[in-house]
């Protein structure tokens, strides 16, 4: 090979800190959490600097009220839906969070919107047909988005219960197709869409196919028009794979973020995003 | 389209005007003497050879098509032709009535001994009006130590001033701090879209077909126009009109073989040149396993119908294919078709009528069968009338006019999927313009130290119906910007939805001083199509897309002044220094995370800005002698504003380079070996960096706390290439033999640099342990990391 791809260490410009919302909310009945920490430098390979001691609350337009608590990790705020009983679960309710710190107040808002089921799961297996497709069973799930432009989603994959969390595994849709310019609408999600639970190796370059034993568990969350755009810059910015794909690749750019700070006139800001979903999932065990 | 026709009405109306003029002007007392100057090994026309009248000591050059026209009074005169490269050749004329007069010229001796070249014709750097031009000739090409052993006409003009790219694995090139869509790149005046193979390694020009390659960088005669930055005019070979010649090559990375011949010798010829890559080679920079190749095809006829009149007909048509599979892949490519008469009107009133198509296209294919699969392809197609005439006005003026119309439709998507049997069209509607021009424009010589070159163009374009409207408007500067829902509406066929008229002024001044001249000019460009492209480096999946109600079109005002200077025995050395500034209009920019592809809302996704470019270029070279070659400096900048960009500041384009140096040279080692090398330099180009990172769902995000643009330099690129000729011999058992062959051997990059294509900020290889901290890093990634030798055979019989 020719090409080359070595790391190379590079001073970076320092920066104050800033406040890291991170407030991706569902329907389901398990412990919903909003994340407050800080940007750290670049290189810093740690665990995010938490914000602790902030108000976090969340209301909908029907005039809930659910109060984000901080327990035992620091910067982590939780809420039961088990323990209060009135789950987050009705689509098409907007619902608004707030959050309190060092005296400054920022708020975001977003809304539940609706989500179609996943209709079946299915595994084929496929001789190998390129360096990185090899021989063995590729999973894809069947769903069928519903009819009316405008329904953005992230598509989640589990193998064998962990959450395929690379910036290679992130995938949205809008309607059924890749983005909003595609107008992919009221049909059964594109093919790349459906094989795109086909998580790729530690070293990026080929698929692992499921092998019999192998479970996979498809998640489905509607997610807002606007975080659809925030996952589509947050995938630019994250999914970099160096090599030939770099011919390709897009100038570095700061992604959206929907929170807002009050006061105006305050030097403050907060980044990071806030989004409702609904959720609906399906899973299969591959057996022989 | 009623408003396009006075466009040209005007200009017909003026040709009738100089068709009558002509019998009026000047009286009886003058003739005109005319013809073709041609090589006269192979018959093929000499572009620009000189014609001087001894007794006058003025003269005139060839044009395009190897054709000049002088005026005299009665008289007896001596004519000396002549090219660089070619013996002088002497005609004693007795001038009485106006008369024809076809010139052959011979190639001076061998071509490794020294040439003995006119001072004329080499001073014709200090003596022209014309500026910020370069041409380069097939045979200094074809010593310029290449990648892999394969001279190249794009990579080949990056060693001139002012020129460069974005580096290797970029396609097209960059003059004067403007993007690769702002060249004009014409190939035997057909406009070419995108004009590289292998991601810019190679161009679409096979050198065996090339005859003459001319960058115009400013001071752009008013015949031109188009696009902002440059004209790069390469004009195709004629084809062997005496003898039938076979010419190839073998080598590491393809095989080229072209044929040439006449039809009816000294009256029509023919020539056919192909190239095809060798599959694997190539793709083991990308990636493993995968093939990637290219093949393309060069052809060419004319035909001499009388003295009067001329036909050219040529084409080309070439494809790169790149495949991970049977199914899947992604390829492009290009087709041109020129078809040209050449007519006299009468002994000074040259025209050339021309039309041409061409398109560009790519295409991508994903899946495994035809239940399951996605496929894309975009293309743009235009067909181009384009009439000019050159009018011989007098030895003092040289009149050029014409105009030219081009009809464009653009397919911006034409998109498939089909999931589980179930298909869907996503294409978008085509888009359709029309971009007319007329022009006027004049040489002058005012005296034998100063010199003139004026002219107006007046550019049009439509954008036209059929298909759906839409209007945006801002919301946050650098955001996409929102859909005006009650504007939207359906544009019939023809329907004239957006119309944009510009005058295009040129200027250029020599005004001779001492042995040296100084000369200034003056351009304004317009530019109505856009090459959208939001990746760091120009791609084969960049999108054309023309002006709109939405984007408007691009303009640019150029000055520039220079001096030139040669030195040394019969002006051995030629020198020149220049400065240009650029003013820009219109640049097309992108919101941030802008969708470019299968997006019927692209235009939201679009804003623009001011562009402005300057810098300083200094160029030394020595044409003859055993060892020639030049160097070209350029200290330059290029920076955009656009609002909500780089908080409204002026920042660095990705093709800003501060100094960029090339040294070219080569040595005749012996009769039949000589020994090349060049040597680059240019500064680090400028990056966007994070400062800073945050997580979101255990994803880990880039983050700039400035919100800057390319505010970062990656690491300078240096290079040095070598490379050896050796012709083998001549002759065998004491006689000649009929073929000529050589070998080349070569070395790039020979010490090995990882010259870096990008420096690139990710989070490291994996799936994230939750809980666990996520490494980031900062990574080089060079296309070509290692020496890299090679060796080709050449032939010819």
């Amino acid at each position: 090979m020719l090409s080359c791809e070595d790391p190379v260490s590079v001073n970076l410009k320092d920066a104050p800190p800033v406040l890291v919302v991170d407030a991706w909310i569902n329907d389901k009945a398990e412990v919903q959490k909003v994340f407050l920490s800080q940007t750290q430098p670049f290189f810093e390979a740690e665990i995010p600097p938490a914000i602790t001691g902030a108000t976090v609350t969340l209301s909908s337009s029907r005039g809930e009220v659910f109060s984000f608590v901080e327990e035992e990790v620091p910067g982590e705020y939780r809420w039961n839906p088990n323990a209060n009983g009135n789950p987050i679960n009705e689509i098409g309710v907007d619902y608004q969070l707030t959050i309190n710190v060092n005296d400054e107040t920022y708020q975001a808002v977003s809304s539940i919107n609706r989500v179609p089921e996943i209709d079946s799961i299915k595994f084929t297996f496929e001789e190998e047909r390129s360096p990185f497709q090899p021989e063995g069973f590729y999973g894809e799930f069947v769903s069928t988005d519903p009819v009316g432009v405008g329904d953005s989603y992230w598509i989640r994959t589990y193998k064998n219960g962990v959450y395929q969390n690379s910036p290679f595994d992130l995938t949205i849709a809008f309607d059924a197709g890749f983005s909003q310019g595609g107008a992919v609408d009221g049909v059964v999600f594109i093919q790349p869409l459906q094989d795109s639970v086909n998580p790729l190796n530690e070293d990026r370059d080929e698929i692992v196919p499921y092998a019999p034993g192998d479970s996979l568990f498809v998640e489905i969350l509607s997610i807002t028009n606007d975080a659809f755009f925030f996952l589509q810059e947050v995938q630019i910015q994250t999914q970099r794979d160096g090599g030939f794909d770099e011919i390709f690749a897009e100038p570095l750019e700061n992604v959206p973020s929907n929170i807002l700070n009050l006061d105006e006139n305050s030097t403050n800001r907060a980044i990071g995003y806030f989004c409702m979903s609904a959720v609906s999932g399906r899973g299969r065990r591959l057996v022989e | 389209m009623e408003r396009v026709f006075p466009l040209w009405k005007s200009l017909i109306v003026f040709v009738f005007c100089l068709l009558s003029l002509n019998h009026f002007s000047l009286g009886q007392q003058k003739f005109t003497l005319n013809g073709y100057v041609k090589d006269e090994a192979n018959g093929e026309a000499l572009i620009g050879a000189t014609v001087l009248v001894k007794e006058l000591g003025t003269g005139t050059a060839t044009n395009v098509y190897g054709f000049y026209s002088i005026t005299l009074g009665p008289g007896v005169y001596t004519l000396e032709y002549s090219y660089l490269g070619f013996d002088v050749e002497s005609r004693s004329v007795s001038v009485e009535s106006n008369q024809r007069l076809d010139i052959e010229l011979t190639a001076g001796g061998t071509e490794l001994q020294e040439v003995v070249i006119t001072a004329e014709a080499e001073d014709e750097n200090v003596t022209s009006v014309d500026m910020s031009t370069n041409k380069l000739d097939v045979k200094t090409i074809q010593k310029i130590p290449a990648f892999l052993g394969e001279v190249d006409v794009l990579r080949s003009i990056q060693l001139l001033p002012g020129v460069s790219s974005v580096g290797e694995g970029s396609s097209g090139f960059n003059v004067r701090g403007g993007s690769v869509g702002q060249n004009l790149v014409l190939l035997d005046d057909a406009p070419v879209y995108n004009s590289s193979h292998l991601f810019g390694f190679f161009s679409v020009f096979n050198p065996d077909a090339v005859k003459d390659i001319k960058l115009i960088k400013g001071g752009m005669p008013a015949n031109y126009g188009g696009r902002l930055s440059s004209i790069l005019d390469v004009r195709m070979k004629e084809g062997n009109s005496k003898d039938l010649e076979v010419s190839g090559g073998v080598g590491t990375v393809f095989s080229r073989l072209a044929v040439q011949g006449p039809i009816k010798k000294d009256k029509a010829s023919f020539l056919v040149a192909g190239r095809r890559s060798y599959v694997d080679i190539l793709a083991r920079p990308f990636i493993d396993d995968a093939t990637l190749y290219f093949y393309d095809l060069t052809t060419k006829v004319n035909y001499d119908l009388n003295d009067k009149n001329k036909l050219f007909l040529s084409g080309y048509f070439g494809r790169d294919v790149f495949r991970f599979d049977e199914e899947q892949g992604f390829d492009w490519g290009s087709i041109t078709g020129t078809l040209r008469w050449n007519h006299l009107f009468n002994d000074r009133l040259f025209s050339n009528f021309a039309f041409f198509v061409s398109t560009y296209d790519y295409g991508f294919s994903f899946g495994e069968n035809d239940l399951d699969k996605f496929d894309w392809s975009s293309r743009i197609l235009t067909y181009t009338f384009k009439p000019s005439f050159n009018y011989f006005i007098n030895n003092n003026n040289e009149l050029l006019i014409g105009g030219e119309a081009i009809l464009y439709d653009f397919k911006p998507a034409e998109a498939q999927g089909v999931s589980d049997g179930v298909v869907t069209d996503i294409s978008l509607d085509e888009k359709y313009s029309l971009e007319t021009a007329i022009y006027v424009a004049n040489t002058q010589k005012l005296s034998s130290r100063t010199t003139l070159k004026y002219g107006l163009r007046l550019s049009g374009f439509q954008f036209m119906g059929p298909g759906n409207i839409y209007e945006y408007r801002p919301v946050e500067p650098g955001r996409r910007q929102e859909l005006v829902e009650e504007s939207t509406f359906q544009a019939d066929q023809w329907e004239v939805v957006e119309s944009y008229y510009n005058l295009e002024p040129r200027f250029s001044i020599r005004q001779q001083v001492g042995k040296g001249s100084v000369k200034a000019s003056y351009t304004r460009t317009s530019q109505y199509i856009h090459l959208v492209s939001n990746t760091s480096a120009s791609t084969p999946i960049d999108l054309w897309t023309p002006s709109s109600n939405n984007i408007e079109p691009q303009i640019s005002d150029q000055f520039g002044i220079g001096y030139f200077k040669n030195f040394g025995k019969g002006n051995a050395i030629e020198a020149s220094v220049e400065a240009y500034y650029r003013d820009n209009k219109n640049q097309v920019e992108f919101v941030k995370g802008a969708d470019l592809f299968l997006n019927e809302f692209l235009e939201g996704d679009l804003i623009s800005g001011d562009g402005r470019a300057y810098g300083l270029e200094f160029s030394v070279k020595k044409n003859s002698g055993k060892l020639n070659g030049w160097v070209s400096y350029t200290l330059g900048r290029s920076e955009l504003q656009v609002e909500g960009i780089n908080r409204g500041e002026w920042y660095p384009t990705r093709f800003d380079q501060t100094h960029n140096l090339k040294i070219f040279g080569s040595y005749n080692l012996s009769a039949r070996t000589s020994f090349s090398g060049n040597f680059t330099y240019i500064s680090g180009a400028p990056v966007t960096a994070p400062t800073s990172r945050f997580t979101q769902q255990g994803l880990v995000v880039p983050f700039d706390f400035y919100d800057s643009r390319n505010d970062f330099r990656v690491p300078a690129t240096h290079r040095l290439d070598l490379s050896l000729t050796i012709q083998m011999k001549r002759e065998k058992r004491g006689k000649e033999r009929k073929n000529k062959d050589e070998l080349v051997i070569s070395l790039y990059n020979v010490y090995g640099r990882r010259n870096p294509f990008s420096i690139f900020f990710s989070q490291a290889d994996g799936t994230p342990m939750p809980g666990a901290p996520v490494e980031t890093q900062a990574s080089r990634f060079s296309i070509v990391g290692a020496p890299v030798p090679s060796i080709s055979y050449n032939f010819k019989f």
